[in-house]
């Protein structure tokens, strides 16, 4: 399958006042267009940065990382943006919801950065909302939607300008497991049904179930992948 | 604006902070576009005689010695002088100190020659000028003291020994002195023991552009005499007047200064805790493709607006105010005609919001540097 996503030896080290601390030591790996890849590992393993490296929301300190054949690694801070708005899907742990806007201003907001007028921004909003079935929820406020909702609205944001690629951290974290089952459902169909595809991280093996492939990081590294992924690749 | 719903919401996302904020935008720059007035109705004040050619005689000494009668007959000699009229400064008051106004004795035959730019009606200044107690008045006092033609009253002495005692024959109009009393000279020297002098001789010159010529003339002939005077076109004249209150304009404009610098700190203070309470927000923008510098446009704009809609609410409720106010009235003649002036207003409400982008752009620019990954993580 074709690579979406090149990681080629990625290292990325924070500086914490005058330490070095390094979260990746190296990683490569490819994420092929239409994979739904699990990130896994402890605490501190590196897995949200290198998620962070792939949307393009930081810098690797070495390495790079190529999307579509373009080494986003390189953009300026205006391209990367221009980048992300056009590429990227962002679903988070804590929703992350703009509390002041109901839930169809929320879903427009990535619209608002195209060139669509004010009917297709509209259509395309309310399509992403009736995907995740929120169709009658379009003026509910965020504190006015549970958190399962608040979820599927923050899922609907990050498909409603059909992106590259999604990426989800901990998106089931914060969610009973009813409706983090009902948010897996919905990665799943949307990778399954609309070919999107999904880099999460999790820390629950149940999410990760979910998943076309797993891969493991301990101390910044790869250490396993499972055979399923294997055989996918 | 595609953006216009998300600056909106984001303006009235704490309603009580954004309304604290509007109420004192609003009360500062009432209290400023006031004062700002205040100098703009001075300046208007200074400016009653534009387009008149007088010249306003009065003693070099000082402006309570009298110039005398004969100074008026060498004035008229002068080539060039088309007429002239004595007035003196009475400084009496309506029944209670409050009530005080501008009040004078003029030349009731040479008041409309020398001052053409008081319209009366012709049989009203028959009137006045036919009755040796008739007084003149305009229309702002009429109105302040319920008075009508024909009314007797009596004013109550300050400087002079005598209480004159008039009766109104006509109303002047104008368009900037609404509210003096004019009597005539003539009672007023009798009253006072015929001292044969006042304290002022207004010059109509016949070519405006001989107004400075005849001013040194008139000053160098009575130079070595008893009474030496001084000259001044009517705008100096006022200006003169005005500037015996002090410098105000310097005063005004200082707390003016120190008002709007107040209400930016102020103001800061509110948006750097709006700032603060964003920075997930933000973050979240800026992964979803907002660059900073929309992000930051966009909080300038809502910050700008915040400010600009406080400042237009406190003008125009100024305004408002002062249309209903008789500030005549409660400055006791000092302010005539006062209102918030389109100058005043213009500046207030462009200052306001030049307020709001000063006040939020260090917090907003702040806001909008920090990276992704750390303020997705900051925890407010």
């Amino acid at each position: 399958m074709e690579p979406l996503v090149e990681i080629q030896d990625v290292r990325k080290v924070y500086k914490r006042d005058e330490f070095d601390v390094p979260v990746l030591n190296g990683v490569t790996v490819d994420v092929p267009r239409g994979d739904f890849l699990a990130l896994m590992g402890p605490s501190g393993s590196g897995k949200t940065t290198l998620l962070n490296l792939i949307a393009g929301i930081d810098r690797p300190t070495g390495g790079k990382i190529i999307v579509e054949g373009k080494e986003i690694s390189r953009f300026s801070e205006t391209a990367l943006a221009a980048w992300r708005a056009r590429h990227v899907g962002f679903i988070f742990q804590m929703y992350n919801l703009i509390p002041v806007l109901n839930a169809f201003e929320n879903v427009e907001l990535p619209l608002l950065l195209t060139k669509l007028n004010k009917k297709q921004r509209r259509e395309h909003v309310m399509t992403a909302l009736e995907i995740v079935g929120l169709g009658d929820r379009i003026f509910h406020f965020p504190r006015q939607l549970s958190g399962g909702q608040e979820q599927r609205v923050a899922i609907a944001r990050a498909v409603v300008n059909d992106p590259t690629l999604l990426v989800a951290d901990e998106p089931t974290g914060d969610l009973d497991a009813k409706n983090a089952a009902e948010t897996l459902d919905l990665l799943q169909r949307l990778n399954s049904e609309f070919q999107k595809t999904i880099v999460m991280v999790t820390h629950d093996p149940k999410a990760a179930q979910h998943a076309l492939r797993t891969l493991h990081l301990e101390k910044g590294l790869l250490v396993e992948m499972t055979e399923a992924a294997a055989a996918h690749v | 604006m595609k953006f216009a719903t998300l600056i909106r919401r984001n303006l009235f996302r704490n309603k009580s902070r954004a309304a604290l904020t509007m109420l004192l935008m609003a009360a500062i720059f009432f209290f400023v576009a006031t004062l700002l007035s205040i100098l703009e109705n001075f300046d208007r004040a200074s400016e009653m005689g534009d387009g008149y050619n007088r010249l306003a005689v009065q003693s070099a000494i000082s402006l309570v010695n009298f110039l005398p009668f004969s100074h008026e007959a060498k004035i008229l000699q002068v080539p060039g002088v088309g007429d002239t009229a004595k007035m003196q400064w009475i400084g009496a008051y309506y029944k209670d100190k409050k009530n005080f106004f501008a009040n004078f004795a003029v030349d009731h035959n040479k008041w409309t020659s020398v001052f053409p730019d008081y319209k009366v009606d012709p049989k009203q200044l028959a009137d006045f000028q036919a009755d040796r107690r008739g007084a003149i008045v305009g229309p702002e006092l009429m109105k302040r003291f319920n008075w009508k033609i024909g009314d007797r009253i009596t004013l109550t002495r300050q400087i002079f020994p005598f209480d004159p005692e008039i009766t109104i024959r006509a109303v002047y109009d104008h368009p900037v002195n609404t509210s003096a009393l004019y009597f005539h000279m003539d009672y007023f020297q009798e009253s006072i023991g015929n001292p044969s002098g006042a304290d002022m001789i207004w010059v109509m010159v016949k070519d405006p552009n001989q107004m400075s010529s005849i001013s040194q003339q008139i000053d160098a002939m009575f130079k070595n005499t008893d009474a030496p005077t001084e000259t001044f076109t009517e705008k100096e004249f006022q200006r003169t007047f005005i500037a015996m209150m002090g410098n105000v304009k310097l005063l005004f404009t200082a707390v003016s200064t120190c008002a709007v610098f107040m209400v930016i700190l102020l103001a800061a203070i509110t948006m750097s805790m709006s700032a603060r309470e964003r920075i997930v927000e933000i973050s979240v923008l800026k992964a979803i493709g907002f660059e900073s510098g929309l992000v930051l446009r966009l909080m300038l704009i809502e910050f700008a607006l915040l400010t600009l809609i406080g400042g237009t609410l406190g003008v125009l409720g100024g305004r408002l105010l002062f249309s209903f106010v008789n500030m005549a009235k409660v400055t006791q003649g000092f302010l005539i005609n006062f209102t918030i002036y389109p100058r005043a207003m213009a500046i207030c409400i462009a200052v306001a919001g030049v307020v709001g982008i000063l006040a939020g752009g260090l917090p907003a620019f702040r806001a909008t540097r920090v990276r992704v990954v750390d303020g997705m993580r900051r925890v407010v």
